[in-house]
C-alpha cells in the first residue's frame, strides 16, 4: 500500500458518484458526470454507484486507496451534513487521512432543484471544482481537547430529573438547573398520567428524591444560565441563583408554606422541594463538559374570546380543571366545582395547536401552531373518564377534529371513554363549536357544533363548562438560544440536526436535547428522549477527550506582521496576540486557540498580508475551485 | 450439529433493524462489547426495504446504511446475521446465555467475496419476496443491493443442484453440505429489538381475503416505489397498467378488534400520506384517495406533512371501508359510508388498493426468553412513564417496535433510552464485582 499520509507529488483523485437511488440518477446523466470527471487533471479513476453510502459503495473506494490507485478522494452525492463523516471513517478504515477527501453535493443543490441538460451540465461543474480542491489538499490531523467529566442538565422537570439520575448512574458529575424553586416541571401539575393511572406524585416523589439524595449530583433551584462561553468539553456556564418573583413561582410557594411540608417533600401542582429559597441573589460558576437542554413547554394561553375564554368565567384551560377537580373528593353523584354543580362539561380538542394559517388566527408576534401537539387527546380522555367513574352524574361531550390516541393502551382509553357514553361531536376546522352564554335556560353556556359524525348536522347543547385542551408551546429560552447560538425551527422548539441520524443532537456541538423543548411529547417519549441525551453525553465524555474537526484558521508566522486585524474581527475572541522574539527583537504575531476557532473564515477576509488561512479550506483551494467552475 | 462455538461479550442485542443498531452503536461507542443477533441474511431491518421516509422524505437508503455500515466496522461490534435465537437465560447473578443457531448458507462467510458470479450464472428464477415477490431471484443470491455482509445464500427449496454456481465461484465458498452450527453467546446484559411484522393482507374477509387482484400491502407499495424496486417504476401487479386511481384503505390491520389488533398502529397515517405524496410525483395525473377514521399525524412535523399533502390535491375521505371487491378490467370497488355528504352507501373504483395494514410483533418470547408480554403481545414495559425500555427480566431491556408500535424517530430514541440503562446496568454489576 501507498504511503497516502505523505504529501503525494503527484496527486490522484478518485472520483465517485452516487445515483442516491434516483433522488440523483432521475435527474443528472451520472455516467456522463464520470466520464467527464475522468479527464480532469488529477483524476485517475471514476465510478458511479446506486448507493455510495452503502457498504459496497464504501468498499469501491477502500479497494482504490488500498491498491494505490488513488490519495484523494471526492465523492459527489447528498449534502456534506449527511455523509461527510461516513465517507471520512470508510477512507480512514482504509489506512488513508479522511481529511484528504471533499464533497460535491450533487443532490440538495443540484438534482433536487435542476433537471435535464442543466442538472448534468451543474454535477460537472461541481465535480470538476472539488476534484481542483482535492488536489491540494494536505493532510490534516483532528484536533483533541480534554473533556471534563461533567454536565449539567437545563431544567429540573421529569426528562431533566431522568437524564441527570442516568448520567450520574454512568459516573459523571452533574449540575441540574432549575429555574423555579420545584423539581417535576409540568408532570407536577397532574393528577394521574395517561394511560397507566398512575399517580404523577408516586412518580415525581421518588425520581426527584433519587435525583437529590444523589452524590454526584448537584441541584441548583432558582437558578438561571446567565454566561456561557468555551466548547465541548470544556464549557464554562454562570448560574444565577435569585429569590423567586413570577407570580406563579410565588403562588405555589404560598400553597408551600400552607401546606406546612419541610423541605424534601412534594406537594401536588406544585412539585419536589429539594431547597430553601435564597434571600438575596448569588452567582456561581460552573465548568462543564456537555449541556442537556431540557427545558421544557408551557401550556397555550387561549386568547380573550377563543371559544369564549376570559368572556366567561365558565370556560377554563384543562390544566386548570384537572387541578380543580383533584381537589374534590369523588362521593358519587354530579362534580361541584366551587360549591356550582357540572352537570354537564364539555370539553374542545386542538385548542393552540393544528392552527391553519387563513383559518387561524396568529399570536402578537404572528406566530401559529401548526403542530398536532401529541397529548391533549389523550390526556382529555383520561379527564373524561375520571369524571364518568367518579361522578357519574357529570355527562361529558367532547368536540374533536381527529381522535389521536397514538400510544401503547390509549386506543383502549378511548374505548373505555365511550363506553362511559361520553359524547363525541366532530368538527372540521373551518367550523369550530361556538361558546355563548345562554339566554336563559338551565346551562349558562351553550356549544353549538356542525357535527360530521351525524352528517353535518347543526347540534346545540347547553353546558355548565368548558374546558378547552390546550396544547403545548415551547418555554421561552429565547434568552439561551441567544447566548448559545442555538438553532429553532419553524415551529419554534429547538431543531436538531437529523430527526433519524442525529435526534437528540444540536449544531452546537456538546449540547443535547431531552423532552419537549425539542416538540410535544408525553411523559414516557420525554424520558426516552432524556435518556437518549444521556447516552450521548456519556459517550462524548467517556473518553476523557473530545476530537474536533481540524477545520480551524491557522497564521503563517512568516506572513504575519502583528497588525491585530484578525483579533478584533474573531467573533468567538478565539484570536490573541502574543509576544514572540524575532532577530532579537520583540514582535507581536496572532495566535489562534483552535478549540474555540469556529472555521468561520472572517479573520481571513480581514488579514492584509493573506498571513491567515483556514485549514482544508484555503485561499488557494477557493481559487482552484473557482477555477474550476469557471472552466467548466 | 456440527460444530458449537462459546463467546463472551458485554452486550447482546437481539434483532439487527433500526432499533438494534442504534442501541448496538450507542453501547459499543461506550467502549463495551456488543453481540448483534439478527435472523435474517442482512441487517437492516425493515427500514432499508423503505422507499422513502417521512416526513423529510430522504431515502430510507441514505438513513439505514450509514448505520448499518458503521454497526458492520465498529472494532466493539460482531454481527451474528441468519441466526435463530433458541433461548435466553438467566445463568448467574451476571450471566445471561443466549443459544443461537447460525443458520447454513450453504456459502462459506469467510470465503464469499460478494461477486455474485454464482447468482449471474445461477439458472433457477423465484419470485423475490425482497420485491414482493413482484420480480424475480435467484436461487443462489445476495439478499438485496445494499445488504451487509455481501455474502451469498443459497435457498435449498428451490435449488435444482445443478453445481453452476459451485463451478463460477472463484473462492470456492459453496458448500452444499454445510451443517448449521451451534453458538452460546454469554453476555451480561440484553438489549430485544426485535421488532415487527405486518397483520396479514389476506385476514379480512370483507376485504377480499387476499384474493382480489391488485389489492397489495403498504410494504408491498413500499417496493414499487423504492429506487431499485421490482419495476423501477409504479405498475399494478396484475397487468402492468400504470394507475390512474390509487386508494389507501387505513385501518386495514388496526383498530379492529375482529382481528385482535384493537390498537393504534401509529405508523399507518403518516406512511400512506407519504406513499400518496411519491405516487403524486411518480404518477402526476393519477387521482389519490385516502379513506380515513382518524389522521393521526402527531409527531415533530407532521401535521405539517399532512396539511402539505391536502394542499397537493390529495383526497381525503372520512369512512371506514366496508367491503372491497374485484371490480371489471381488474379494477376494485370499494365501498363505504359517506360520512360527509348525507351517510348514503357509497360505492367507488379503483385501478390499485393499498391496505395500510398495522403491526404486530415479528417475536414472540414464550419458551425462548422469560420476558413478559402484555395483553397486545408486545413485550411488556412495567415502567413505561419513567423507564419505557425496562422489562420484567432484570438486566433485559427493550427498544423499538418490540415493545408497541413506534415510527423510526421514536424507536431511535427509545434505542438510545435502551442502551442507557443497559450501559448502567453494566456499570452496577462492574462495581460490584469491583467491590
Amino acid at each position: 500500500m501507498a504511503d497516502n499520509n505523505q504529501k503525494d507529488p503527484e496527486p490522484k483523485v478518485g472520483v465517485y458518484i452516487c445515483h442516491c437511488g434516483g433522488n440523483i440518477s432521475d435527474h443528472v446523466d451520472v455516467a456522463k458526470v464520470a466520464q467527464e470527471a475522468e479527464k480532469l487533471t488529477g483524476v485517475s479513476v471514476a465510478h458511479t454507484n446506486m448507493f455510495m453510502c452503502s457498504d459496497p459503495g464504501q468498499e469501491l473506494i477502500q479497494k482504490d486507496i488500498k491498491d494505490g490507485k488513488i490519495n484523494r478522494v471526492v465523492v459527489a452525492s447528498c449534502a456534506p451534513s449527511l455523509h461527510e463523516l461516513t465517507f471520512r471513517s470508510a477512507i480512514k478504515r482504509a489506512g488513508m487521512n479522511p481529511y484528504l477527501y471533499d464533497h460535491a453535493n450533487i443532490r440538495e443543490q443540484d438534482s433536487w432543484v435542476h433537471h435535464g441538460d442543466p442538472a448534468t451540465e451543474k454535477a460537472v461543474a461541481l465535480v470538476a471544482a472539488a476534484v481542483s480542491k482535492a488536489r491540494h489538499l494536505e493532510p490534516l490531523e483532528p484536533i483533541r481537547v480534554d473533556a471534563r467529566n461533567h454536565a449539567t442538565v437545563i431544567g429540573g422537570g421529569v426528562a431533566g430529573l431522568r437524564a441527570a439520575l442516568d448520567l450520574s448512574r454512568r459516573g459523571i458529575q452533574v449540575a441540574l438547573v432549575e429555574k423555579s424553586p420545584f423539581l417535576g416541571g409540568r408532570v407536577a401539575h397532574l393528577n394521574r398520567v395517561n394511560p397507566t393511572g398512575e399517580k404523577a406524585a408516586d412518580l415525581i416523589r421518588p425520581l426527584a428524591e433519587a435525583v437529590c439524595n444523589d452524590a454526584g449530583i448537584q441541584v441548583y433551584t432558582c437558578s438561571r444560565v446567565v454566561r456561557f462561553e468555551g466548547y465541548v468539553g470544556n464549557f464554562k456556564l454562570g448560574l444565577k441563583r435569585q429569590p423567586p418573583e413570577t407570580p406563579e413561582d410565588l403562588a405555589k410557594l404560598e400553597k408551600w408554606a400552607e401546606s406546612g411540608k419541610k423541605e424534601g417533600d412534594y406537594l401536588p401542582f406544585a412539585g419536589y422541594y429539594p431547597q430553601k429559597v435564597p434571600n438575596t441573589a448569588e452567582e456561581t460558576e460552573i465548568s462543564t463538559g456537555a449541556i442537556v437542554f431540557a427545558t421544557g413547554f408551557k401550556t397555550y394561553e387561549p386568547r380573550k374570546g377563543e371559544f369564549g375564554f376570559q368572556e366567561n368565567p365558565e370556560v377554563i384551560p384543562l390544566p386548570a380543571f384537572i387541578e380543580a377537580v383533584a381537589k374534590e373528593k369523588p362521593k358519587g353523584g354530579t362534580l361541584t366545582l366551587n360549591g356550582r354543580p357540572i352537570r354537564r362539561v364539555a370539553f374542545i380538542h386542538c385548542v393552540g395547536s393544528r392552527q391553519i394559517p387563513g383559518l387561524h388566527e396568529p399570536d402578537d408576534q404572528g406566530n401559529l401552531n401548526e403542530y398536532c401537539s401529541r397529548t391533549c387527546c389523550s390526556a382529555t380522555l383520561q379527564a373524561a373518564i375520571e369524571i364518568r367513574e367518579a361522578f357519574p352524574e357529570t355527562r361529558v361531550l367532547e368536540y374533536y377534529r381527529d381522535i389521536r390516541t397514538y400510544g401503547r393502551g390509549q386506543e383502549d382509553q378511548y374505548e373505555r371513554a365511550a363506553d362511559h357514553h361520553v359524547l363525541f361531536f366532530r368538527y372540521e376546522p373551518e367550523a369550530p363549536p361556538v361558546v355563548e352564554r345562554a339566554a336563559g335556560g338551565t346551562y349558562p353556556l351553550t356549544v353549538t357544533v356542525k357535527d360530521t359524525l351525524t352528517f353535518g348536522e347543526t347540534v346545540e347543547a347547553g353546558v355548565d363548562l368548558v374546558v378547552l385542551a390546550v396544547g403545548m408551546e415551547p418555554n421561552p429560552i429565547q434568552d439561551l438560544i441567544e447566548m448559545m447560538k442555538l438553532p429553532v425551527g419553524a415551529d419554534r422548539f429547538l431543531q436538531e440536526v437529523h430527526p433519524k441520524l442525529r435526534p437528540v443532537e444540536l449544531a452546537n456541538t456538546g449540547i443535547l436535547l431531552a423532552g419537549t423543548c425539542q416538540a410535544p411529547m408525553d411523559m414516557g417519549e420525554a424520558c426516552n428522549a432524556a435518556q437518549a441525551a444521556a447516552v450521548k453525553a456519556a459517550t462524548l465524555l467517556s473518553k476523557g477527550y473530545v476530537e474536533l474537526d481540524p477545520f480551524v484558521a491557522k497564521v503563517n508566522e512568516e506572513k504575519c506582521t502583528g497588525t491585530g486585524a484578525c483579533v478584533s474581527a474573531c467573533p468567538v475572541e478565539a484570536i490573541t496576540l502574543k509576544e514572540a522574539e524575532h532577530q532579537g527583537k520583540k514582535i507581536q504575531r496572532a495566535r489562534v486557540n483552535p478549540a474555540l476557532c469556529t472555521g468561520c473564515g472572517i479573520c481571513v477576509a480581514e488579514c492584509p498580508n493573506n498571513a491567515i488561512d483556514v485549514m482544508g479550506w484555503t485561499l488557494k483551494q477557493y481559487e482552484e475551485m473557482v477555477d474550476a467552475i469557471v472552466a467548466a | 450439529m456440527q460444530t458449537h462455538r462459546e463467546m463472551n461479550f458485554d452486550a447482546l442485542v437481539v434483532g439487527g433493524g433500526i432499533a438494534g443498531l442504534q442501541a448496538a452503536l450507542d453501547l459499543a461507542d461506550q467502549n463495551f462489547k456488543v453481540a448483534v443477533v439478527e435472523k435474517d441474511a442482512s441487517i437492516g431491518g425493515k427500514m432499508i426495504r423503505l422507499s422513502k421516509v417521512f416526513p423529510t422524505l430522504d431515502c430510507a437508503s441514505c438513513i439505514t446504511t450509514p448505520k448499518m455500515a458503521a454497526s458492520a466496522h465498529h472494532e466493539n461490534i460482531t454481527l451474528f446475521t441468519y441466526c435463530d435465537l433458541k433461548s435466553i437465560s438467566r445463568e448467574s447473578d451476571t450471566v445471561l446465555a443466549a443459544r443461537v443457531v447460525q443458520k447454513p448458507r450453504y456459502v462459506e462467510a469467510d470465503k464469499c467475496i460478494g461477486c455474485r458470479q454464482c447468482e449471474y450464472g445461477c439458472p433457477v428464477h423465484v419470485p423475490d419476496p425482497e420485491q414482493g415477490n413482484f420480480s424475480m431471484r435467484k436461487a443462489i443470491y445476495i439478499p438485496f443491493s445494499n445488504a451487509i455482509p455481501q455474502i451469498a445464500l443459497m435457498d435449498v427449496e428451490n435449488c435444482s443442484l445443478c453445481g453452476k454456481c459451485a463451478k463460477v465461484c472463484p473462492t470456492g465458498a459453496v458448500n452444499y453440505f454445510q451443517q448449521p452450527e451451534e453458538l452460546v453467546i454469554r453476555a451480561k446484559t440484553a438489549v430485544l429489538a426485535t421488532g415487527f411484522r405486518l397483520t396479514p393482507l389476506d385476514q379480512k374477509p370483507e376485504y377480499g381475503k387476499g384474493k382480489i387482484l391488485n389489492v397489495i400491502s403498504s410494504l408491498d407499495m413500499e417496493r414499487l416505489l423504492a429506487p431499485h424496486g421490482p419495476y423501477q417504476r409504479v405498475l399494478r401487479p396484475s397487468d402492468g397498467k400504470e394507475p390512474d386511481a390509487i386508494a389507501y384503505v387505513q385501518c386495514a390491520g388496526s383498530r379492529d378488534k375482529t382481528l385482535g389488533v384493537s390498537y393504534c398502529s401509529r405508523v399507518c397515517c403518516m406512511y400512506a400520506i407519504k406513499q400518496a405524496m411519491l405516487l403524486s410525483g411518480a404518477l402526476p395525473l393519477a387521482d389519490i384517495t385516502i379513506y380515513y377514521m382518524d389522521i393521526r399525524a402527531f409527531g415533530k412535523g407532521y401535521e405539517q406533512f399532512f396539511q402539505n399533502a391536502k394542499a397537493m390535491g390529495i383526497e381525503f375521505v372520512k369512512a371506514k371501508i366496508a367491503k372491497i371487491e374485484q371490480a371489471d378490467n381488474q379494477s376494485v370497488r370499494l365501498r363505504y359510508e359517506d360520512q360527509e355528504g348525507a351517510g348514503a352507501v357509497m360505492e367507488r373504483e379503483h385501478d390499485l388498493v393499498v391496505l395500510s395494514l398495522g403491526m404486530v410483533p415479528e417475536w414472540h418470547p414464550e419458551g425462548i426468553c422469560p420476558v413478559g408480554c402484555d395483553t397486545d403481545a408486545f413485550i411488556r414495559t412495567p415502567m413505561s412513564r419513567l423507564s419505557p425500555t425496562l422489562t420484567d427480566m432484570e438486566g433485559v431491556f427493550v427498544a423499538g417496535v418490540a415493545a408497541g408500535p413506534k415510527d423510526i424517530v421514536d424507536t431511535i430514541a427509545e434505542a438510545g433510552a435502551a442502551a442507557m440503562e443497559a450501559s448502567n446496568y453494566l456499570n452496577k454489576l462492574n462495581k460490584k464485582a469491583a467491590a
